[in-house]
């Protein structure tokens, strides 16, 4: 699992690449904690997520309740079909805002901040 | 705490690093920096935890309990740096092989802990098992930390419930559903909009603990299909969720899913019980397989004969040993743990008599397990639920040891309305009980009205279509000669046995069937509706359909258009029934003042024929004099003509310039059988009412 970073004017893209779960969760978590600042804008490129499971279904909830108590925002693109399912029938994307793609994640997070 | 001293590793097993574990709980429980392992046996010698890569043959590792991980009968021990999505578990358990003194230990099995909270090995329904695997069912662990919110159980008043009772597979398993994962916990989801448009404000879910479908699976001499453990009342772990029910079973995400399903009714005002069964296990009788229990601890976990034969209160060919402290307080952790952790609103106990069965199998009148749950606090405002009886003869339908806190399955709800319905003369009296709430059962308790659950039909026997189209029961396709399944129906096909296409005889079968609608739904006490049957479900005439995983069994929605009406009157019944506060009469026990006026009449009023002959009567609610409510509520008159000729009926006077009004009436074609509460129609004649052949009509006064 590798956590990529790249800031897009004031919102921080960060990519997951590969399987989030229980081996890669803790490193991982650790890793996105770090891009956590107060006020920070994110946004969650899942498009080189091959895999997630439920211990990295937690990974991003506790990030997502890291974010909050920071005042920062956040949101998810670049789900697979697969991936947007899961999420939505264990309950996960109840917590999330989700965009199609990269480029709409973007342009609303921008939107919002101005 | 996370710095505290004890969280380090003080053994080794080649690279792994333990330390003795805690006791309790029992089971696999994350800890911080490892996995806490803890499991009972009085009689093992010895124990070892035996460690799998998730799906794969062999185990990598095996490590034993040393001496000073065993406090008293538990072996507990920590086990650090653990990938623990991506193993699976067992123990193996040595000990005495000596059947004639209960003992069944055996070191060359691998067995699952009976605390698993997850259970892979069935993980997509109906896949082909590979038969050697040497562990076929694996513990594997949880995080059990579900975000609910604010989720919390319902807590609706007993009376209030209508209880849909449903097989997760079968609600949507066919096509004609429409879902995008048929036959899973997801898509009940799919379909809350129908549940909630049709007033169900309870779901009572067959087994969903992990069963094997694949349990004595063999071809259909009928069909040739296979036929699969389908209605699965035969537990291989009580705490685990039957993966195969979740559409992300595969991913060992079904506890999540299950619970996410829940959340949402919850948030829909729909409660969930939980059908469960612990009367006994699937490890069978003496020719059985080793699963857990019995290779655990076989003379604990089961009710043996002096020589070391299995009990079969069951019919299942084991029991479980349900008042044996060990086992009563697991069934206890369980039924805990479903409250706590997936919130679950109620159970209902399947062959509930042999919980109170002591060690040898005799009844008792104390059950220690049924009085512990009864007042357990974790349990405190769970609806409880007995199916009031057992395959060994034990019938406690209006004795079950109740506590004021238990409900029953009322079996004879369901057989003295049947023969009713069916026009059997002398019913009058029993029926007048029945729909009060069957005070002659459960007011020598002074029982309040939650006692009696009352139904028609249930998943065990006749759908209600079929109990109207069928004389006698069609099993042949379980492949038993058609010997499965019960005999005593008291059904009537209206004339022809099975589908026909006498215009006659299928006019008849929807009255009837609305009948039994009507009079389920005005009877005082909690309605129990089986899924599918207020569209016309048929399963074909078979009354015993365990094993049929397919369109015998699975709701077909296409009926719901072709039955419309049928679907209408019942949603209308129930409409009815939630605005009518009368008929959700909450208590009649002794010393209190019945709430509500009920007067019996036939076909002249105020005066019942309650001799052997009759097959007419009917019934009004209405509040008492005193009571300024009375002012408020129409009054409800009911009359039930099940002859098979039309009866006039005179009908009692109202005051204070009440008018009687049609709510429904079965003898009348759709749609002018049933309106919406409020719109009922004003009757000509308030004096007299002519009820049709074997019809019912509801009327209120207003």
């Amino acid at each position: 699992m590798e956590v990529k970073t790249q800031m897009k004017g004031k919102v921080n893209v960060i990519s997951l690449v590969g399987d989030l779960d229980s081996n890669t969760a803790p490193a991982t978590e650790a890793e996105m904690s770090k891009q956590i600042v107060a006020g920070c804008c994110l946004a969650l490129d899942l498009s080189k997520l091959r895999y997630i499971s439920s211990a990295g279904l937690r990974v991003l909830l506790m990030i997502g309740k890291q974010l909050k108590t920071q005042g920062g925002r956040w949101a998810f693109c670049g789900l697979s079909d697969e991936i947007a399912d899961i999420m939505e029938m264990t309950g996960f994307s109840g917590f999330f805002t989700v965009y199609p793609d990269l480029k709409t994640a973007l342009d609303n997070l921008s939107a919002n901040q101005e | 705490m996370t710095n505290r001293i004890d969280l380090h590793p003080t053994h080794s097993h080649g690279e792994f690093k333990l330390r003795a574990g805690k006791p309790l709980p029992f089971g696999a429980t994350l800890v911080p920096g490892g996995v806490n392992f803890s499991v009972f046996s009085r009689y093992a010698t010895a124990c070892s935890l035996v460690l799998f890569k998730k799906h794969a043959a062999q185990p990598f590792a095996e490590i034993p309990f040393p001496r000073e991980f065993r406090t008293g009968n538990v072996f507990s021990m920590i086990l650090f740096d653990v990938d623990y999505e991506n193993i699976e578990y067992g123990y193996r358990m040595d000990g005495p092989y000596d059947p004639e003194n209960g003992h069944r230990f055996d070191k060359e099995k691998i067995l699952l802990d009976p605390y698993a909270k997850l259970v892979s090995g069935r993980d997509v329904w109906g896949k082909e098992p590979d038969w050697n695997n040497i562990f076929p069912h694996r513990g594997q662990i949880l995080a059990d930390d579900f975000d609910w919110e604010d989720d919390c159980q319902l807590e609706i008043p007993f009376e209030d419930l209508v209880i849909y009772e449903m097989h997760v597979r079968g609600f949507t398993a066919h096509a004609s559903a429409k879902v995008k994962h048929p036959g899973t916990f997801a898509a009940i989801r799919d379909k809350i909009p129908y549940l909630k448009d049709l007033g169900i404000n309870c779901l009572e879910l067959m087994p969903v603990h992990t069963f094997d479908e694949f349990e004595n699976s063999k071809l259909s001499p009928v069909t040739g299909e296979r036929l699969l453990n389908y209605w699965g009342y035969s537990n291989v772990g009580f705490f685990a969720p039957k993966a195969g029910f979740a559409a992300t079973g595969k991913f060992g995400m079904q506890a999540d899913e299950l619970k996410n399903t829940i959340k949402t009714l919850h948030k829909n005002g729909i409660e969930v019980i939980l059908d469960v069964v612990f009367n006994h296990t699937a490890e069978g009788n003496e020719r059985g397989h080793y699963i857990s229990y019995r290779g655990i601890d076989n003379k604990t976990y089961y009710m043996l004969t002096p020589e070391g034969y299995y009990y079969n209160f069951s019919g299942c060919g084991n029991t479980l040993n349900c008042n044996n402290p060990i086992v009563r307080n697991m069934i206890l952790d369980c039924l805990r743990y479903w409250v706590t952790d997936y919130h679950v609103d109620g159970f209902r106990f399947d062959l509930a008599a042999i919980l109170g069965r002591d060690q040898n199998g005799a009844p008792m009148s104390s059950p220690p397990l049924l009085e512990t749950l009864a007042f357990d606090p974790i349990l405190g405002k769970c609806k409880l639920i007995a199916e009031a009886w057992d395959a060994g003869g034990l019938y406690q339908v209006g004795s079950f040891p109740s506590w004021g806190r238990w409900a029953e399955w009322n079996g004879k709800y369901r057989d003295d309305l049947r023969k009713f319905l069916k026009g059997e003369p002398g019913l009058a009296g029993a029926v007048s009980q029945r729909i009060q709430g069957s005070p002659d059962l459960y007011q020598w308790e002074a029982r309040e009205n939650c006692a009696s659950v009352n139904f028609i039909t249930c998943h065990d026997g006749f759908t209600l279509m079929d109990m109207v189209s069928y004389n006698g029961k069609h099993n042949e396709a379980n492949g038993e000669n058609n010997s499965d399944g019960g005999n005593d129906n008291h059904s009537w096909n209206c004339g022809w046995e099975g589908p026909c296409d006498d215009k006659e005889v299928n006019r008849l079968r929807i009255r009837q069937i609305k009948n039994a609608a009507a009079m389920l739904l005005v009877s005082h006490g909690t309605p129990m509706i089986l899924a599918g049957d207020e569209f016309g479900n048929t399963q074909y005439g078979n009354n015993n359909a365990y094993c049929q995983d397919n369109e015998l069994s699975w709701l077909n929605w296409e009926q719901l258009s072709e039955n419309a009406e049928i679907h209408n009157f019942f949603r209308q019944m129930i409409a009815f029934r939630k605005a009518s506060p009368m008929l959700r009469y909450s208590s009649y026990a002794m010393n209190a003042a019945p709430d509500v006026e009920v007067s019996w009449h036939g076909t002249s009023a105020w005066n019942a024929d309650w001799s052997g002959a009759a097959r007419t009567v009917a019934f009004m609610c209405r509040r008492w004099q005193s009571d300024e409510r009375r002012t408020v509520e129409p009054d409800i008159y009911v009359a039930m003509n099940m002859h098979w000729d039309a009866h006039g009926f005179e009908l009692p006077g109202l005051d204070n310039g009440r008018r009687w009004h049609v709510f429904a009436n079965t003898g009348m074609e759709s749609p002018d059988d049933i309106v919406t509460p409020g719109n009922e129609i004003l009757l000509d004649n308030q004096q007299y009412f002519m009820v049709g052949p074997r019809s019912v009509i509801v009327l209120v006064g207003k």
